[in-house]
């Protein structure tokens, strides 16, 4: 299943299928496309989201995680 | 694999004097690269969360970092008033300064009438060097005394705080609410830096990154953050009303970050930033920064606080700041329905805020006069110190900074006017 | 700086941010760094001395950066250093749990055609986490010496000074080359000597 990466539940991972928006700023923190990311944490109201990616954990505003598009890892259940 | 031309750009300049066998791949080449290299070289672990990657999420969830931030600022704030405030400032520089350096000045300096008196060594009568107001002791007191503990110990705080790797967790935290007034989460730390001074806050909103943020942060600041000493005398003269003080403050630092950041043309760009794991900070680390950083606020906001105080009181010696306050008595009456005896104060406020608060108490009022005119000296101009660093950030911000001020100040003094008038209160 | 100017090269130490840069940096510098501002900017870099041999390095702490094309204002200037010193040598410091983002910003600062030497820094945390880096393997690809080290403990910073003065200009295309071409255990054309591969 694909959706914004914005649109992870809390613990969701998935593959990362493309991005839009600030891709340079984004691939040098880590996140490319084919690269898996877990969702840590959505800030309520709007606020940030936190995605961990291998070792490294990313901040970003919740415009940039609307802009990545995500093939969702079925969780084992 | 796509190779480019080298570009005559400014990255090429320095390869064509580096070497002859210079390289320009694309970004994409570059990175199918990295995936070969890594893919030769590196085997990944099997992923076990540590102790630090459980507290990094914890502190990281709303639900559980909000609760960790509040105390972390609460444990912040107490150990700067105790140790900054009490043991530092009150134990140690009030007892050098009041008790050597003002006395020894006053002996020596000559001709306690002369305007050079006035200007270094200020009122003949002082007994102590927060009122004295010349350059050389209430300069050098505020500056030393009161500004260099309090910049101390929130630079170690703050070293602490980046070092160990909680900063970038407390300014996700506060994007949620900050990015809303047009402004990063990162604006935190100028906000609790300017708890202590804004002299330091000033500068530390660099941490910025556009100009549009670093504005509204500078206004803000200047605006709704009282700084320590204001507070210190806060709790002194109005102790029952520090919390009505603080929740219009704190409205007025929401609303009108609001209204600048739908104002302002510019850039907000979202947070993006690397969230670190913790670790222990270092001490050797700790103290070089700390010390870095000190050195640098000692050789930068000094001499400008000395040349703040001297400015005042050649405007003091020309008659513009008594001038000024018998023009705008009117407003302050009718528009703020204060006394007209607080416009003496509240045009001192430039000087010194603090000074001002503990000028207010002495004059009969209401408690909605007293609330009103102590959230008027606070959201005022911010103390000359303040306006001179903001200088230093750019004349053209300050210009700007300055008519938001003043408009701010007579659309919010003039809001709790009508709010106290519809409370039945003023 | 040293009585004998011909000996002094200047390092630039670059690296992503948080990749314990600093802390190798206090390590190789010792007590005597000193502060600078950078002119034109209000970005802090430190500086320090390291005297190796009969070699005396200047060696400068350019702030954090993730890439070349800057983003704020202290990757310009990490970006305006590079170009003020071509020069230099470059140290580029990796943090070996997350090498990639490292690998990019050095792959980018070989292609500027300075001398370089790498550090995979954060060698125990890699190994807590049971990452393993061949950094024998990297050096063999890359043709620049490839140093692990932990500056926490000083692990491996003894050889990373000794090593300083093997820096080389590495070229992008052979990388390319050996990435594509020849069999990993090929070393040969790679190999200078530096004993820092054991020769394979």
């Amino acid at each position: 299943m694909k959706k914004r990466l914005s649109d992870l539940a809390p613990d969701e991972t998935g593959i990362i299928e493309a991005i839009d928006g600030p891709v340079h700023d984004l691939m040098c923190l880590g996140l490319r496309v084919g690269k898996t990311v877990k969702m840590v944490t959505k800030q309520p109201v709007k606020g940030p989201v936190v995605v961990l990616s291998g070792e490294v954990e990313i901040a970003m505003g919740i415009g940039t995680a609307q802009r990545v598009m995500v093939i969702v890892t079925p969780q084992e259940a | 694999m796509t190779l480019r031309q080298p570009e005559a750009g400014p990255v090429s300049a320095a390869a064509d004097a580096g070497g002859a066998n210079a390289m320009f791949l694309s970004s994409d080449a570059r990175w199918e690269m990295v995936d070969a290299l890594a893919a030769r070289t590196v085997s990944p672990g099997s992923y076990e969360p540590s102790l630090a990657d459980v507290v990094g999420e914890l502190t990281v969830r709303p639900l559980t970092g909000i609760p960790v931030a509040l105390a972390a600022l609460y444990a912040f704030w107490s150990i700067f008033t105790s140790f900054a405030g009490t043991l530092m400032t009150d134990g140690f520089m009030v007892k050098i300064f009041d008790g050597y350096w003002l006395p020894w000045l006053q002996s020596v300096w000559p001709d306690p009438a002369s305007w050079h008196y006035f200007i270094f060594v200020g009122n003949p009568l002082a007994d102590n060097s927060l009122e004295a107001f010349g350059v050389l002791t209430s300069g050098f007191f505020v500056s030393i005394g009161v500004v260099l503990p309090a910049v101390l110990i929130f630079y170690l705080t703050m070293t602490i705080l980046e070092d160990s790797g909680y900063l970038p967790r407390l300014a996700v935290l506060m994007d949620t609410f900050l990015h809303k007034i047009g402004l990063h989460g990162y604006a935190i730390v100028p906000a609790i830096l300017g708890l202590g001074c804004n002299v330091p806050a000033v500068t530390a909103t660099r941490i910025l990154e556009t100009k549009k943020q670093r504005f509204i942060m500078m206004t803000l600041l200047a605006l709704f953050i009282p700084c320590g000493a204001q507070l210190g005398i806060m709790m002194a003269v109005i102790p029952e009303s520090v919390g009505i003080v603080f929740l219009c403050l704190l409205i007025g630092f929401g609303l009108f970050g609001f209204i600048l950041s739908r104002l302002i043309p510019g850039e907000n760009p979202e947070i993006l930033v690397d969230v670190p794991a913790y670790h222990w900070p270092v001490k050797e680390y700790v103290a070089q920064k700390l010390w870095n950083r000190t050195k640098a606020f000692l050789r930068e906001a000094i001499p400008f606080v000395l040349f703040g105080i001297l400015l005042v009181n050649l405007l003091y010696l020309g008659g513009v700041i008594p001038a000024l306050a018998d023009l705008l008595e009117p407003v302050f009456v009718v528009w703020f329905g204060v006394p007209k005896e607080t416009a003496g104060p509240l045009i001192a406020a430039f000087l010194r805020k603090d000074l001002a608060i503990a000028q207010l108490s002495n004059i009969p009022m209401t408690p909605y006069q007293l609330v009103a005119s102590v959230v008027l000296v606070t959201i005022y101009f911010p103390c000359v110190a303040t306006f001179v660093v903001m200088l230093r950030e750019g004349w053209r911000e300050l210009l700007a900074s300055i008519a938001v001020l003043l408009t701010v100040v007579f659309i919010y003094g003039g809001m709790i006017h009508g709010i106290g008038i519809l409370l039945g209160v003023a | 700086m040293a009585a004998n100017g011909e000996d002094v090269t200047t390092v630039l130490m670059i690296g992503n941010p948080n990749v314990g840069k600093s802390a190798l940096f206090n390590r190789m510098t010792g007590a005597n760094a000193v502060v600078s501002n950078y002119p034109g900017t209000t970005v802090d870099f430190t500086k320090g001395t390291l005297i190796e041999g009969n070699r005396t390095y200047v060696i400068i702490d350019v702030p954090g950066t993730y890439s070349l094309e800057p983003r704020d204002a202290a990757e310009e200037v990490a970006v305006r250093m590079l170009r003020h010193r071509p020069d230099a040598t470059v140290m580029i410091v990796l943090d070996a749990t997350r090498i990639e983002r490292g690998l990019y910003l050095a792959l980018e600062v070989m292609e500027l055609g300075m001398p370089c030497i790498l550090a995979v820094n954060m060698i125990d945390a890699a190994h807590e986490k049971q990452i393993t880096v061949d950094t024998a393997e990297l050096q063999r690809l890359l043709g620049v010496p490839v140093i692990p080290t932990t500056a926490i403990s000083g692990e491996g910073v003894r050889s990373l000074a000794e090593m300083l003065r093997k820096a080389r200009v590495a070229d992008v295309m052979d990388i390319s080359g050996r990435l594509k071409g020849d069999p990993p255990a090929a070393g040969g054309r790679a190999c200078f000597g530096c004993g820092g591969c054991g020769g394979r």
